[in-house]
């Protein structure tokens, strides 16, 4: 999938993904799209939760094994 | 306006410690404003150069968990405690609690504001998540 910037959570357990998950989206300007991978089995749900409590559109999941890549649209 | 978290934190143990600033730091991390209230023997978690240990005979363990704990990447009460506060999340120390323990503000970690039950309630009146961490 497109995106305009990656971010690499391989490796960090919750709550980690997500507080930097918000971080890097400040640097995000509207429309764009951040890669967040992360193999945090939370992450799964979490992602999504996040994505629909601050209104940022999640595009799309992709599994590979225990890594997950989450595609996220500025608001 | 942003909603409101406000926790409400009793116990000074390691697992005390944790959970209020897991939960805090994603809140914010969520856009949420959060309230943490540390009373009784939560309060101590608040104390500058305060190490917490797991409760009771498990308190031995402590060393294990950190150790553990550091290895999987999760963050130490101490490092979840920064992040708590570059992310806005507000800390307040009970102001009874402070005399029964007797803790004084020059004891307190940089940040954290004196409240009293009633300003406490004032800002969980108005929060959508409200806990009892004890």
């Amino acid at each position: 999938m497109d995106k305009d910037a990656s971010l690499d959570a391989k490796g960090q357990m919750c709550p980690m993904p997500i507080v930097m998950l918000a971080k890097k989206m400040k640097e995000l300007k509207s429309g764009q799209v951040l890669e967040l991978v992360a193999d945090d089995i939370g992450a799964k749900e979490d992602v999504p939760a996040w994505c629909s409590r601050t209104g940022n559109a999640l595009l799309g999941v992709e599994q590979d094994g225990k890594i997950f890549r989450f595609y996220i649209r500025m608001k | 306006m942003a909603e409101k978290m406000c926790m409400v934190v009793s116990e000074g143990s390691f697992d005390k410690a944790m959970m209020p600033l897991i939960l805090g730091t994603t809140a914010a991390s969520m856009g949420m404003e959060v309230h943490v209230f540390y009373t009784f023997f939560g309060l101590k978690l608040l104390t500058q150069g305060n190490k917490p240990k797991l409760p009771g005979m498990m308190r031995l363990f402590t060393g294990m968990i950190r150790k553990k704990m550091a290895k999987n990447n999760i963050p130490l009460p101490e490092e979840m405690m920064k992040t708590a506060l570059d992310l806005g999340v507000n800390f307040y120390a009970c102001s009874t609690s402070m005399t029964i323990m007797g803790v004084t503000e020059a004891d307190l970690m940089k940040g954290v504001k004196v409240l009293g039950a009633s300003a406490f309630l004032n800002l969980a009146a108005d929060a959508k998540v409200n806990l009892f961490i004890g």
